[in-house]
């Protein structure tokens, strides 16, 4: 099909034809073109089937204002075929349709549309409940949009965020936005301008009406150069803005290009004030079957001549509302596309005489107060009926393009997400913001503007205004006053015409307020009648403006159309809200790169370097286990037996230091803090206000008011924060230094651990001199000076290393090589957990929670309750909870010979009462049978008691098993192991 | 929802870089006599006025510090 030539406002190379395949067939389109103007040049008018009805829709908007025209492309599902930019080799589909769409198999359902009245689904299929999932399936293949492959990959291409930071955020790269961002640039501020659009200059870029002396593209190409060339303007095309949220962040996307090292692109641009320039779209025209293909908004069908070169239809019929419709006429005239007639709603106030003359020159039919009622024609459009607003006469015409609007209309969703109030303005006949947030500002043809240079001079008044708000410096004040006082000069808002609908309105017809979700004018009677007879009801009961449509060609109109049938003046109409995001980025955009941002300890290479397999705790990468045995019994045997080391640099290590050090120690600890000594571990733990276990570790002094305390490593993290807020009322003088990625730290664990620590230092490590819980400096190696710890988490003799973290590989080598002649080998996080849990040791998080105090789980033995001057937190809690009954304890459990094993999560029940659960539980090769610690309720909570545990195999398939209830200090219980 | 906080130590940063800390209800009671319900009161009990409140927030992304600023909850924004 040939296309027009349409000069320099064209954004097609014709030069570069691109091949692409809809529904398999080959076509052709050009560099330049989207995937609509390609489809529309190549011929084809159906572009998908409606969501209920299923008529066949065809190219209405040219801006993603419809959803009929989403096409699934290269197995993407919904994507804007009137936005997204056409690639060769691209295999489009069109969606909710089976084969081609102008031959759909429900194309039937049209004609039962007497079944389906606005809110059907709500008050049928429901009744019997049984048979609903059948309606649902049902309703799913016939209704709906794109079609989602479970199996298939959508993160295709690279997903970027970025995030900015600016003085001035302008919206919109038409005349105003590029004039705004112009003045506040040269006022010296940092100007982001986001258009969502490939290029900039708006509106401007297609219009050929002479502006002081050159068309206006050429205007819009001077100042596009210029804002390219400033300075301190950064500007950002195919970037939609999705939403300005409180103090002005505004958010958006960037679809990326063949040349962009993404596909698409997340930004938030945090900016001291906001222009908004968004413009104008087509205010739809309602009449009967406004939906039919070929029918098209006024900017659509100027578009597809002027920019994209495709003759939008041979003989074109025109139905606007305003001075821009005319000059589209003319203008697509002037190309050569025919004009049947041109409707205008008004009936005068048309701007210049100029226009008339042109009608005149030009020999077209001009019908002012008139409008189409009525598409003729099925599948395509065949001709109109045109009819006065007043009533009465009415005259059909052939044609097979109907153009038609009732205007244009602000494009007020970002205000709206800005939270601006809004309001009906009765002049220009669109919403206007009456209030605006701090730093927003308005300018453009949104404003009600029509004249270029009025345009222009708004945005230029909206910089200045910006630059003075930042407090920036003018160039003078006068020089500041000058655009506004040009501005003044100008040509203020047009008048609106505020025609709501065509005339002869429904009659049996189906006329469209919302195309997105086949919301008729019929629906909302049927609305209203129900007496859901405000917009927001409506919208919820019938669907006007939800799904891809929220807040684009149906909002404002059913507003106005609700407001007229309810007999009330069309100002008092309050458009439905608006739902973010205002463009549509791509879930896998919004998903993110997917970046697993993590720490690696000191030792990373060496673990790995041993089999070791990692999972991610927290911040950090660790070792799981060695090897390919992930129920770790040689690496538990070995500690048990013989030696192991862990890596256990995650552990939070802090100093805190200062005259009011302990008492900020007292205040988190349970334990009376004061009995912390040198060369002495305290074990102790913290607790939050409602006696919860939140940490535990040791902690040691190491001179006056001067102490080293550890933590686990999930708190680690969070100890500054929580000490700090503790004591946020108390002024005291202390400092708190986190040492845990400074020192690195690793545990020697297992009867010959004292062996092989004292192939590695000189220092006295015997049990007289370096007893359970001590703490001492000792020198390994060739003079490293580290902290030791005899602790004993794992239930063995073991000694934990912390040294600063460049010198841990260093030890490693050192411990590995000492041991080598016992068999030392690396044990991971899995062991540890099993070592612990057969010694009865607690892991937060594990065998505690949020219902459980500390005295519940065993612990309540450290909370020194004689101190209330303190102020312990947590301390009143636990004083509460001392008696209460009803509380979970934490108890071991011996699983029955042969009984079916449990698992962390089974339940404990009591008949069918949920009476607790398993919260750790492993078969233990140590001591012959399967053990595990879990949290009962207090009766439950006594040794010997027999307790019975429930398996669900299969949703409803339940088998119960048997255990003992027993001290949880299975392994070693006096604890000699430890002390040997 | 998104706005911005004045730390005492780094400025105006957005809300990401804090954690809340509610609202400034008064020193840690004294615990010598003191009722579990006065304990709770003081830990759960909350209003929720429709203006301007004192509360705490946390510089968790900046410079780690407790601070006490005064915001209204019907616009997000701080006052002063
Ligand atoms: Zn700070």
């Amino acid at each position: 099909m040939s296309r027009l030539r349409p000069g320099e406002t064209c954004r097609v190379d014709f030069s570069r034809p691109l091949e692409f395949s809809f529904l398999g067939r080959e076509m052709t389109g050009y560099a330049g073109d989207t995937v609509a103007s390609a489809l529309y040049g190549a011929g084809v008018r159906i572009f998908g089937r409606s969501l209920k009805y299923h008529r066949p829709r065809g190219l209405y908007s040219m801006e993603g204002e419809s959803a009929n025209t989403f096409m699934s492309i290269d197995g993407v599902p919904n994507e804007c075929a009137e936005t997204t930019e056409l690639r060769a080799g691209m295999a489009i589909e069109p969606q909710n349709v089976r084969g081609d769409p102008g031959r759909d198999r429900f194309g039937f359902l049209d004609a039962f549309d007497r079944l389906m009245p606005a809110g059907f689904y709500y008050h049928l299929f429901h009744r019997p409940y049984a048979l609903w999932p059948l309606f649902q399936s049902g309703l799913r293949r016939m209704a709906g949009t794109g079609v989602l492959d479970p199996g298939a990959e959508y993160r295709n291409g690279v997903r970027t965020e970025r995030y900015l930071n600016a003085d001035v955020a302008v919206i919109g790269g038409g005349p105003a936005g590029m004039a705004a961002a112009l003045a506040a640039g040269e006022s010296g501020l940092r100007v982001c301008l986001f258009e969502r659009r490939g290029r900039l200059g708006g509106q401007m870029t297609w219009r050929v009406r002479d502006f002081e002396g050159e068309p206006l593209y050429r205007r819009a190409g001077a100042l596009a150069a210029r804002v390219r060339a400033a300075e301190n303007v950064n500007v950002f095309t195919r970037s939609p803005v999705t939403g300005v949220w409180g103090e002005n962040l505004v958010t958006g996307f960037a679809v990326g290009t063949e040349d962009d090292p993404f596909r698409e692109c997340h930004w938030e641009c945090r900016a001291t004030t906001v222009v908004v320039a968004a413009g104008c779209m087509d205010r739809p025209l309602v009449f009967n079957h406004n939906d039919r293909p070929g029918v098209m908004q006024v900017g659509t069908a100027w578009r597809l001549a002027r920019t994209y070169g495709v003759r939008p239809g041979k003989s074109v019929a025109f139905s606007v509302a305003d001075d821009l419709g005319l000059e589209a006429a003319i203008d697509l005239d002037d190309m050569g596309v025919r004009i049947r007639f041109i409707a205008d709603a008004r009936e005068s106030g048309q701007q210049g005489p100029e226009v008339f003359d042109a009608l005149c020159d030009r020999a077209i039919p001009f019908f002012p107060g008139c409008a189409v009622s009525r598409a003729v024609g099925r599948k395509r459009v065949r001709g109109c009926v045109l009819r006065s607003l007043k009533g009465g006469r009415s005259r059909r015409f052939r044609c097979d393009l109907l153009v038609a609007n009732a205007g244009m209309q602000p494009r007020i969703g970002i205000l709206a997400t800005a939270k601006a109030r809004l309001a009906y303005c009765t002049h220009t006949h669109g919403y206007q913001p009456t209030e605006l947030p701090p730093g927003v500002f308005v300018a453009g043809s949104m404003t009600g503007l029509r004249d270029p240079r009025s345009i222009e001079a708004s945005g230029r008044v909206a910089g200045y205004g910006v630059a003075e708000w930042c407090g920036g410096r003018l160039k003078s004040v006068a020089g500041a006053r000058a655009p506004a006082r040009e501005a003044e000069a100008l040509p203020g808002p047009g008048a609106g015409c505020g025609i709501i609908h065509a005339p002869a309105i429904g009659r049996g017809a189906k006329a469209f307020v919302d195309l997105d979700e086949d919301g008729t004018y019929k629906n909302v009677k049927e609305s209203i009648a129900r007496g859901l007879d405000v917009p927001e009801l409506a919208k919820r009961f019938a669907g006007f403006g939800l799904g891809p449509g929220q807040y684009r060609v149906a909002g404002q109109n059913l507003a106005m159309i609700m407001a007229d049938l309810r007999g009330d003046p069309v100002e008092t109409a309050h458009p439905t809200t608006v739902r973010p995001p205002l463009g549509a980025p791509s879930l896998a955009t919004l998903a993110g790169p997917g970046h697993d941002v993590h720490k690696r300890t000191p030792l990373h290479s060496e673990l790995a370097g041993r089999g070791a397999v990692f999972r991610r705790a927290g911040a950090w990468q660790r070792a799981r286990h060695f090897g390919d045995d992930p129920s770790c019994r040689d690496e538990i045997r070995n500690v048990r037996t013989n030696v192991g080391v862990l890596d256990s640099s995650p552990l939070g290590k802090f100093r805190i230091h200062g005259p009011d050090a302990l008492n900020a120690l007292q205040r988190v600890y349970m334990s009376d803090m004061s009995k912390a000594r040198p060369g002495r571990c305290k074990y102790s733990a913290m607790c939050n206000d409602m006696g919860q276990l939140m940490d535990d570790g040791v902690v040691v002094a190491e001179g006056p008011g001067d102490y080293y305390f550890t933590t686990s490593s999930a708190r680690a993290g969070d100890t500054v924060e929580w000490f700090r807020f503790h004591t946020r009322h108390d002024d005291w003088d202390y400092n708190l230094v986190n040492l845990t990625d400074v020192l690195g730290s690793l545990n020697i664990a297992g009867p010959n651990a004292r062996r092989v620590l004292e192939r590695l230092t000189r220092d006295n490590v015997s049990n007289q001199a370096f007893p359970y819980l001590a703490c001492r400096r000792i020198t390994v190696g060739d003079g490293v000076e580290a902290r030791c710890l005899r602790l004993g988490f794992v239930g063995e003799l073991s000694f934990e290393l912390h040294a600063p973290a460049s010198y841990v590989p260093y030890l490693w080598d050192l411990v590995m090589e000492a041991g080598a002649d016992f068999g030392i080998r690396p044990f991971g996080l899995e062991a540890q957990n099993c070592l612990r849990a057969e010694k009865g040791h607690v892991i937060i998080g594990m065998e505690s929670e949020q219902r459980v105090t500390l005295t519940d789980i065993g612990m309540g033995w450290m909370w020194d309750r004689e101190d209330t001057v303190s102020k312990k937190v947590g301390a009143p809690a636990l004083r509460a909870c001392d008696r209460q009954p009803g509380r979970l304890n934490l108890v071991g459990l011996r699983v029955e010979e042969g009984a079916k094993a449990p698992r962390d999560g089974t339940l404990v029940v009591d008949g069918d009462k949920i009476v607790g659960y398993v919260c750790t539980t492993r078969s233990s090769d140590t001591l012959g049978w399967q053990y595990g610690l879990a949290l009962v309720h207090r009766e439950h909570a006594f040794p010997g008691r027999r307790i019975h545990l429930c398996h669900e195999e299969a949703p409803g398939q339940r088998v119960t098993s048997t255990a003992f209830v027993m001290s949880p200090h299975f392994y070693d219980p006096r604890g000699e192991r430890l002390r040997s | 929802m998104t706005f911005r906080l004045t730390c005492p130590v780094c400025g105006k940063r957005d809300v990401y870089e804090f954690t809340f800390g509610g609202q400034e209800r008064g020193p840690r009671p004294e615990q010598d006599g003191l009722s579990a319900e006065e304990h709770f009161r003081w830990t759960q009990f909350r209003l929720i006025p429709n203006e301007p409140q004192e509360e705490w927030w946390y510089h968790g992304q900046g410079c780690g510090v407790w601070f006490r600023t005064t915001r209204d909850p019907g616009t997000n924004r701080e006052v002063r």
